[in-house]
């Protein structure tokens, strides 16, 4: 399936900004089931920009724009191409024989295996675990089926009780979240029971006819475990299902804090700026769908 | 140079040469007070309103009185413009300098600092006050020996420059209105004896009277005067020779340059020189005075948002 | 003084008390001055002991003229205060520092190449040299430094490695510092000072000289210019003047005739950093930076720093500006890094280490740990994330108390914490503030940080800091925390 996306970026400031540095993580990943056919990075006003590639591999451009400027519009234009996942069958190795290799692992796979910024092993983490906690007898797979769905039982999809900085703990005590939030808080179980998982942010195209629940937001993220057997498997606990052939990935990392969309700073006298992001994903061979919309109230850091 | 640099010797020079220009008129306000009878009105208000700083005032005080007004304009550090406030501003810029300016620079500024915190009301009483002003005044001409015989004719020197000849040209002319303007509203006494009195200590407070009587003999004449403390090429106080050496420094400053250029700060500059080269003293007076003083300090004003856009700001 | 030649080494007299047990740097068992050492002893502890006391003073005026302070932290403004100079130098011969320098180059050589590797590659953690978890896991250990190899591969221009004395007499290594280090000022100006006060001695000992310090981290600091540029645009980048190094910061600056930048005097505008000056924007090849990591840019890092430069790792990458000490070389001086240094010696350079190192338990190893804990007051354990000696507890001097709350931090988080058997520094004859009675001079402990410049050559400073530690008995010679510092004198023959 071939998908043409355009991630547009807009910032209105109520006085100028000038000396404005970001970096954008908006390149779709090229990984086996997913190919980045063409990617296109426009901003205005002039700016410069600088493309590399971060420690996790994602693609990054780093933007400046010095002048002062009333508005910056970042546009992000990429053609990928996703294959539906090939049916895997991982290997049904149960917890008790699993962690006899914990040790290996935790060097191997160290970052996707500790705590991380926002999935710190917290207090209340560690008691939400120890009630979903796997039995010996349980697979990795079993488990990492069983919690997906269990983190999605157990909270509701809620708009305003977390923010783009939320950790475990927030949506623990808010008793609902978001898609960033519901990977967080499944990475965490998966961590803490020694299975490797990482954090995966991208975009969910719609499916032809239908709406999407999730449409409030341009981003969606999900999580990727690695099963024995297997490799690294992509979960969407919002779903609470595997990933599919609508789930563009863009960048992985440990948690949200090594993929956002988009961090910088700039300098002002005002101290309001109003981000807009716009989000159009039209599949080959179908009409334009509607262009979600978000909006976000963003501070003036310097 | 770096602009931060230029900006703290900026600015450093101004407060300083404000909080001694700050004294010069508030004991040139005293003196007049007890050598002279009696002005019509409160003098102590004309004070303030020449100073700018009546709204300020009347936030703070109930009435306008000499304790009142002297513990306003020296120590107040509600008042960005007292006397203990210029000078704390003045060492605050320097302290980022200190590996910039010398270190007899940074001393004497330091403890001019140190001693202006200890400054109490007592001070300021009849009795005390004149000597107090006459300590202060030696501090400043001791700093000004300093800055003279430490530091290297460089930017840093030019930059400091700016700022000294800027507040200088402009308080020359605040002097000048203090008693042209407000201390003397009836016609009848002009030349009169209380007129020679009072512009006998707008000399001293500029420390000009010696220096006048050199140049002009024993006779106070309200048109010698002017001529002197607006227009002498020779006499540091001056308008004229502020004006002079600004320009001097603005050339060196633009000369410095990697690719020299027209800078617009002559451009100000200019209007200035030009103000000043269009008229003499006795122009002036039948003119009227005080809107002269205005032009003047406007023109100051403009040189320094011309030097500010030019060399200083930051973003 | 009239430096004479001194066939016959004269022994300390009675009142002096060489300690058993540990290393005298100035006298053996019999009493006699060490190699090196008798002219110093002659002219300076036997002749005209009394004299000392004058030299101090003089020494300590002229400190303070030439405004060589340092802030103390948590203390107010105008804290500034001199850096305690004892008058009696201590002596390197030729021999000795020929040794340390060659342990030193190979070391500083291959923590650089340990940073360039764990940024890049990753060879040694492959080969399970050092543990994979241990570097990733350490919050030393930057992100963003992945893929940013600077010029030359140079990551580490400037080191300051401390050494101490053990009652052998062999140096170890205490502790690497390879980020930001500091004293590099003192040691210059220590020797300045000593010029005046004792020339003759200084002249008729042949030492040698550490004025070309400056000159050299400057050529260190040129090699790094993007493109190999002739003459590159240098400036130091400091936090401020409430740094507690703010002085050598302004110090080296002078020295090497360059800027002295904070982080607002500076700005990216296309990727390429720039200073503002009077005169308009002027471009920066080369920072030599005295800002933590963390603090450097905003974009990438603390986004609340106001001390960094925005958009600068972007300009780094670019390879349009340098930086020294390269980001993320913090890697290299961690605590429990540390352990491992000889190993890492022996994996790049395939030498065997020149210098040992002092023993470093990890106590995230269970069995380590109960080893340690068993003994815990025979140990010095430190927190592996903080620097400048606070939070370290020393084992035989720490209270009932602080054994125990060490303890439960070591249990709750054994990872943070790394411990080393109790050092005994080795001493050096030291003027007394109070003399009661004892003479004028007394043994106290010292340690030696030497600085070493990485380039296209390798320089090490001759000497270094000592540092001393003024209190009898104590072990700690921070100049946070009640220390001095000596002229260190490295003899030519």
């Amino acid at each position: 399936m071939i998908y043409r996306i355009r991630h547009t970026t807009h910032f209105i400031y109520d006085k100028p900004a000038y000396e404005s540095h970001n970096e954008v993580r908006v390149a779709p990943r090229t990984s086996p089931n997913q190919r980045c056919l063409s990617f296109d990075l426009e901003v205005t006003p002039k700016a410069a920009v600088l493309a590399y590639d971060d420690s996790f591999k994602n693609r990054v451009h780093a933007i400046s724009v010095h002048p002062p400027h009333d508005e910056l519009t970042i546009v992000a234009t990429s053609v990928v191409e996703r294959l539906a996942p090939r049916p895997s069958t991982p290997l049904r190795v149960p917890f008790g024989e699993f962690l006899a290799e914990d040790a290996a692992r935790s060097a191997e796979h160290f970052e996707f295996l500790h705590p991380s910024k926002f999935v710190p092993f917290s207090e209340r983490l560690r008691k939400f675990f120890w009630s979903a906690r796997p039995a010996p007898t349980e697979t990795v797979v079993e488990y990492t089926m069983r919690i997906v769905r269990y983190v999605r039982d157990q909270f509701e999809y809620e708009k305003d009780k977390t923010h783009v900085h939320s950790g475990v703990d927030d949506i623990l005590s808010a008793g609902g979240g978001v898609c960033q939030d519901f990977a967080h808080l499944t990475i965490g179980l998966l961590r803490l029971a020694g299975v490797p998982a990482r954090y995966v942010s991208g975009y969910l195209a719609p499916r032809a006819g239908v709406a999407s629940d999730y449409a409030d937001q341009a981003s969606h993220a999900w999580i990727e475990v690695l099963l024995p057997g297997t490799g690294w498997t992509g979960f969407d606990p919002t779903l609470r299902s595997r990933t599919t052939d609508h789930h563009i990935r863009i960048a992985i990392g440990r948690d949200y804090s090594d993929v956002p969309p988009l961090r910088g700073v700039y300098r002002s006298a005002g101290s309001n700026g109003e981000m807009q992001v716009e989000l159009s994903i039209q599949r080959e061979g179908e009409p334009e769908p509607e262009v979600l919309r978000a909006q976000m109230q963003n501070q003036s850091q310097q | 140079m770096l602009r931060r640099i230029a900006d703290s010797l900026f600015w450093a020079a101004r407060y300083l040469e404000r909080a001694e220009w700050r004294a010069r008129l508030v004991s040139v306000n005293h003196n007049l007070l007890i050598e002279g009878p009696a002005p019509v009105g409160n003098p102590w208000s004309s004070m303030l309103a020449i100073s700018g700083d009546q709204e300020l005032f009347e936030e703070h005080y109930e009435t306008v009185d000499e304790t009142s007004v002297l513990t306003f304009f020296v120590l107040d550090e509600r008042n960005p413009s007292s006397i203990r406030s210029c000078i704390d501003a003045a060492r605050a810029n320097a302290r980022s300098l200190r590996h910039r300016i010398s270190s007899e620079l940074w001393l004497e500024l330091n403890t001019l600092h140190l001693d202006a915190k200890q400054w109490s009301a007592a001070r300021l009483g009849t009795s005390e006050v004149f000597d107090f002003f006459q300590q202060l005044q030696e501090r400043f001409y001791r700093i000004a020996g300093v800055i003279n015989g430490t530091l290297p004719r460089g930017l840093g020197f030019d930059f400091l420059g700016l700022g000294i000849l800027l507040e200088r040209a402009e308080n020359v002319t605040r002097l000048l209105d203090i008693k042209y303007h407000y201390l003397l509203p009836k016609v009848e006494d002009v030349g009169g004896p209380i007129d020679l009195l009072q512009w006998a200590a707008v000399l001293r407070s500029a420390s000009a009277l010696e220096a006048y009587r050199l140049k002009y003999g024993n006779l106070i004449r309200t048109e010698s005067v002017v001529e002197m403390l607006l227009f002498d090429p020779d006499f540091p106080r001056s308008a004229r020779y502020c004006v002079d050496r600004l320009e001097t420094a603005l050339r060196r400053v633009a000369q410095a340059a990697p690719e020299p250029a027209a800078a617009p700060t002559k451009l100000a500059s200019d209007g200035l020189a030009g103000l000043l080269a269009s008229r003499n003293a006795s122009e002036v007076i039948a003119g009227g005075l005080h809107d002269f003083l205005i032009d003047v300090q406007e023109e100051c004003e403009r040189i320094s948002s011309a030097v500010f856009d030019q060399y200083l700001r930051f973003e | 003084m009239n430096a004479q030649a001194v066939s016959n080494p004269v022994p300390i007299s009675d009142a002096y008390r060489i300690a058993s047990g540990l290393f005298d740097e100035m006298f053996d068992l019999e009493r006699r001055p060490r190699p090196g050492c008798a002219r110093v002893v002659a002219d300076l502890l036997v002749r005209e002991p009394d004299r000392l006391a004058e030299l101090r003073t003089r020494a300590d005026g002229m400190f303070l003229r030439m405004g060589v302070t340092f802030n103390v932290y948590g203390m107010e403004e105008g804290s500034e205060k001199i850096f305690p100079f004892d008058p009696i130098p201590r002596v390197i011969d030729a021999a000795t520092w020929a040794n340390l320098e060659a342990g030193l180059t190979q070391r500083v050589r291959a923590l650089n190449a340990f940073i360039q590797d764990v940024y890049g590659a990753g060879e040694i953690l492959k080969d399970g040299v050092v543990p994979r978890d241990l570097v990733l896991g350490c919050p030393q250990y930057l992100r963003a430094a992945v893929g940013l190899t600077p010029p030359h591969g140079t990551f580490v221009t400037v080191a300051g490695i401390d050494l101490v004395r053990g009652a052998d007499g062999r140096f170890y290594v205490l502790e690497d510092n390879v980020r930001t280090p500091s004293g590099v000022s003192y040691v210059i100006q220590n020797r300045v000072v000593m010029t005046r006060l004792l020339p003759d001695l200084v002249r008729a000992s042949g030492v040698r000289s550490v004025e070309n310090y400056p000159a050299d981290l400057l050529e260190s600091l040129c090699e790094l210019a993007p493109g190999g540029k002739s003459r590159p645009k240098v400036a130091l980048l400091t936090p401020g003047i409430y740094n507690s190094a703010f002085f050598e910061h302004v110090f080296l600056s002078h020295q090497m005739g360059i800027d002295l930048v904070e982080g607002h005097d500076l700005v990216c505008v296309d990727h390429k950093v720039f200073m503002k000056t009077v005169h308009g924007l002027q471009q920066v090849d080369v920072l030599y930076r005295r800002i933590d990591d963390d603090f450097l840019d905003p974009v990438v890092f603390r986004p609340d720093s106001l001390l960094g430069v925005a958009g600068i790792t972007a300009a780094i990458r670019a390879g349009n500006v340098s930086v020294a000490n390269g980001f993320g070389t913090g890697i290299a001086d961690d605590k429990a890094i540390f352990a491992y240094t000889p190993a890492i010696v022996r994996y790049y350079l395939n030498e065997e280490p020149l210098l040992p190192i002092v023993e470093t338990h990890i106590l995230s190893d269970p069995d380590v740990r109960r080893m340690v804990l068993r003994d815990l007051d025979r140990y010095v354990v430190k927190p592996t994330n903080a620097s400048g000696g606070y939070g370290v507890i020393i084992g035989p001097k720490a209270t009932y108390r602080e054994l125990i709350e060490a303890r439960e931090a070591i249990e709750r988080e054994p990872n943070h914490f790394i411990a080393q058997p109790v050092v005994q520094l080795s001493v050096h004859p030291t003027l007394l503030g109070d003399t009661n009675g004892a003479g004028p001079f007394a043994p106290r402990h010292v340690d030696l940080r030497p600085f070493v410049l990485l380039g296209k050559k390798t320089r090490v400073l001759p000497g270094g800091l000592t540092r001393v530690a003024l209190r009898e008995g104590s072990l700690i010679v921070n100049s946070s925390q009640g220390g001095g510092s000596k002229d260190t004198w490295v003899l030519e023959r």
